[in-house]
């Protein structure tokens, strides 16, 4: 089975070069990019995210640390179009996706269309796979029924996808014969297979067992390597370290350190809280 | 005295009728209850306004009341309202009153037994509402809602035992009359569990094999 | 409409009270004396003898597939004849429940006691409780909090089920109701209806609060 059946050539990008594991070429207006993002809780007196602004170049991966209640996962959660937003843009290659809009505060999610979603993967913290369909089921059932691709096509792809993280022979199990581990490498693969222009990834080992956070944390860097770009929001710091292009420190929903150089932010970081938050992780 | 088993043969066929009314009477209350659950269930979880708050009043009121007590008022008392109904319609309405709020439980239950992340995890995978629903949504939530809807059906099933009390010829009421009749209470009472064992074990049985069917940790 | 006066003639509701007290006092009693069997029982469940586990399988099973009014049918005409046991109508009522609810109660007992995790008795082990300390002090505290909503709904469901008692001839207050029906016929042609739907309320009112405690016990326990 060859790629040339894939039907989205920009898309199929990420994944071909994961499978080549060869990097990708970056160019300048590909990328994922939010400006002046404001989120806003009703009931809330202050926004939980206000006025964050970066870019995402293509290719590239962008770690979001910070403590818990900074806002990481509302960040993620609203550029999945899970939280409308009140302010600000969401673009993929300069194309608007999403425009906040005041009086969205009580709203459930943004109302962007399927087609838009699936250019924007997420896996979450907890397991999320549905219990009611096998590994497989699980992996084809979006690229089936919303991108309209072929059954076999998809399923030869998906195959393809578990080979990579190693899980090809539990192709036909059930979520819940699977480790935790298993399970985000499988929800990695089912967010892979649509294609998407970014894949977000939040806190995806934070639930599991020491032992398993390796072979998922694996799967992430050999993506990356492959040119896949990503958000991760981690607190597994040597990770971060190792994997990030770009990182942001969010605290109380503002950015408080940028850096396009991961391996000076974590040794000299420049800001008095990026050095109290890091310092956290240290044990001396 | 000892057990007359040619008393059992005689009167046998009294109690087949009994079962076949018991079965009549309880399928088509359980029918009605599973619609009147779908619609309150439906109504709830859609947070329609004041017929959910109707719906809720139903419920407490369905759940805690007896049936027997239900069933006096529609035999004996709707009549005096000019709304006269056969003990068989009585019958059916109120089991069909009884269960419905049971049923909706169940489904209700099973609806919000779904993490959210799962709706998300549809969402963000692009699928509609409506594949939502139908794929990741109500799946999962048959199969939590399924035992609780097997326990109603049996609990159902048991409960029609007491429409014999408004002269419904069920398995009960056979049992109450030859007791009456002859003094046969050995016989009688013996072919009453044969005949509640007849009704309920196979049903038991299928729901327990039902639950698995659609239990996805298990299969 | 002017039906509704038979209840408030002269005696009417103080009788109707005094017949819901005796369907009060019966499953009051019933509920009080199944706490104990049901305790006791779940203990048996948890056994490992294999007799007592058959037998107390086959007590479970035939309280849980028989309808309460087949049982009350057995108690009251069977043990008279079996064992020359003249059960009248409130005793056999009595037997029945306390003999379902102890099944039902057993079943929860046993669904607690084995829910509790193994960690709890080894960490009172090694905190240097004994055996009955671990069990009153740490085991059991834990076990009623999983066990109490359901007891609850429980008793209402042996307040309900006290309506039948009035099909074996207990004076309860249905019974009383149809002696006032029957005795104003001619008066209050409409009587029927209100004296029935008085009983619903009737009813209603005693397991309604019920049901809230422990729905209430359900919501606070449920995330510990």
């Amino acid at each position: 089975m060859t790629e040339q059946t894939q039907p989205n050539a920009v898309n199929s990008e990420a994944i071909a070069a994961f499978e080549t594991s060869g990097p990708s070429a970056v160019s300048d207006c590909k990328g994922f990019e939010v400006k002046h993002l404001v989120k806003q809780y009703a009931n809330a007196d202050k926004p939980v995210l206000d006025d964050i602004s970066f870019k995402v170049e293509h290719g590239t991966v962008l770690v979001v640390l910070g403590p818990s209640g900074s806002g990481k996962s509302t960040l993620l959660r609203t550029l999945a179009g899970l939280e409308p937003i009140q302010g600000g843009t969401i673009s993929i290659n300069e194309k608007v996706i999403d425009e906040g809009k005041p009086g969205t505060e009580k709203a459930g999610r943004s109302n962007r269309s399927s087609e838009l979603r699936t250019r924007i993967g997420m896996v979450f913290q907890s397991y999320d796979l549905f219990p009611n369909k096998t590994v497989l089921g699980n992996i084809t059932m979006a690229p089936v029924l919303v991108q309209k691709r072929d059954k076999a096509e998809v399923e030869a792809e998906a195959l393809k996808l578990l080979e990579r993280v190693g899980l090809a022979d539990r192709k036909n199990a059930w979520p819940h014969e699977l480790s935790g581990g298993q399970r985000q490498r499988v929800a990695i693969c089912r967010a892979l297979i649509l294609h998407p222009e970014v894949l977000l990834l939040d806190e995806i080992t934070a639930a599991l067992d020491p032992e398993m956070v390796r072979e998922v944390l694996d799967v992430v860097l050999e993506l990356a390597k492959a040119g896949q770009t990503m958000l991760i929001v981690t607190h597994e710091m040597q990770f971060a370290r190792a994997i990030a292009d770009h990182v942001i420190l969010l605290d109380g929903g503002h950015i408080v350190e940028e850096s396009h150089d991961a391996h000076a932010f974590f040794a000299h970081p420049q800001t008095e809280r990026a050095q109290q938050f890091l310092r956290t992780f240290e044990f001396e | 005295m000892a057990f007359d088993w040619s008393f059992v043969q005689r009167y046998a066929p009294f109690f087949v009728n009994g079962t076949l009314m018991t079965i009549f009477i309880s399928v088509f209350g359980i029918l009605l209850a599973i619609a009147v659950g779908l619609i309150c269930a439906g109504i709830e979880i859609a947070r329609i306004p004041v017929a959910r708050q109707i719906v809720r009043v139903y419920i407490e009121l369905s759940r805690n009341t007896p049936l027997l007590v239900q069933l006096y008022f529609l035999y004996f008392g709707l009549p005096k309202l000019g709304v006269v109904w056969s003990a068989q319609t009585c019958a059916i309405v109120g089991l069909g009153f009884l269960g419905g709020s049971y049923m909706a439980e169940a489904m209700r239950g099973g609806l919000e037994s779904v993490p959210n992340v799962q709706r998300e995890t549809a969402y963000v995978l692009g699928l509609t509402p409506l594949q939502s629903i139908t794929r990741v949504v109500l799946p999962q939530a048959i199969s939590t809602a399924v035992p609780g809807l097997v326990a109603n059906v049996i609990f159902l099933f048991k409960e029609s035992s007491v429409v014999s009390a408004i002269a419904l010829a069920d398995v009960m009421y056979m049992a109450k009359d030859l007791i009456g009749m002859y003094y046969s209470t050995y016989e009688s009472l013996f072919m009453l569990i044969v005949a509640y064992l007849v009704i309920l074990l196979p049903i038991s049985i299928f729901g327990t094999w039902l639950e698995r069917r659609f239990d996805y940790a298990r299969r | 409409m002017h039906g509704a006066e038979i209840l408030l003639q002269p005696g009417v509701f103080p009788r109707l009270l005094q017949g819901l007290w005796v369907t009060v006092w019966i499953a009051g009693v019933s509920v009080g004396v199944s706490i104990p069997v049901g305790l006791l029982v779940g203990w048996l469940m948890t056994l490992k003898n294999p007799v007592v586990r058959a037998i107390m399988r086959v007590y479970l099973d035939f309280i849980r597939i028989m309808p309460q009014l087949a049982l009350l049918f057995l108690a009251y005409y069977g043990f008279a004849r079996w064992f020359d046991w003249n059960l009248d109508a409130t005793g056999a009522c009595v037997l029945v429940f306390i003999l379902w609810g102890g099944a039902e109660l057993g079943d929860l007992v046993r669904g607690a006691l084995q829910s509790i995790p193994k960690a709890q008795y080894e960490s009172s082990y090694v905190l240097g409780l004994s055996p009955w300390q671990t069990f009153s002090r740490v085991i059991l505290p834990q076990a009623v909090r999983r066990l109490l909503p359901a007891s609850v709904n429980l008793a209402t469901r042996i307040v309900k089920t006290t309506s039948l008692a009035v099909l074996l001839g207990v004076v309860e207050v249905i019974k009383v109701g149809q002696q006032i029906i029957d005795a104003n016929r001619f008066q209050f042609p409409t009587g029927t209806l209100w004296i029935y739907g008085a009983i619903f309320f009737m009813y209603f009112i005693v397991c309604w609060p019920l049901s809230i405690v422990a729905r209430r016990l359900e919501k606070r326990w449920s995330h510990d």
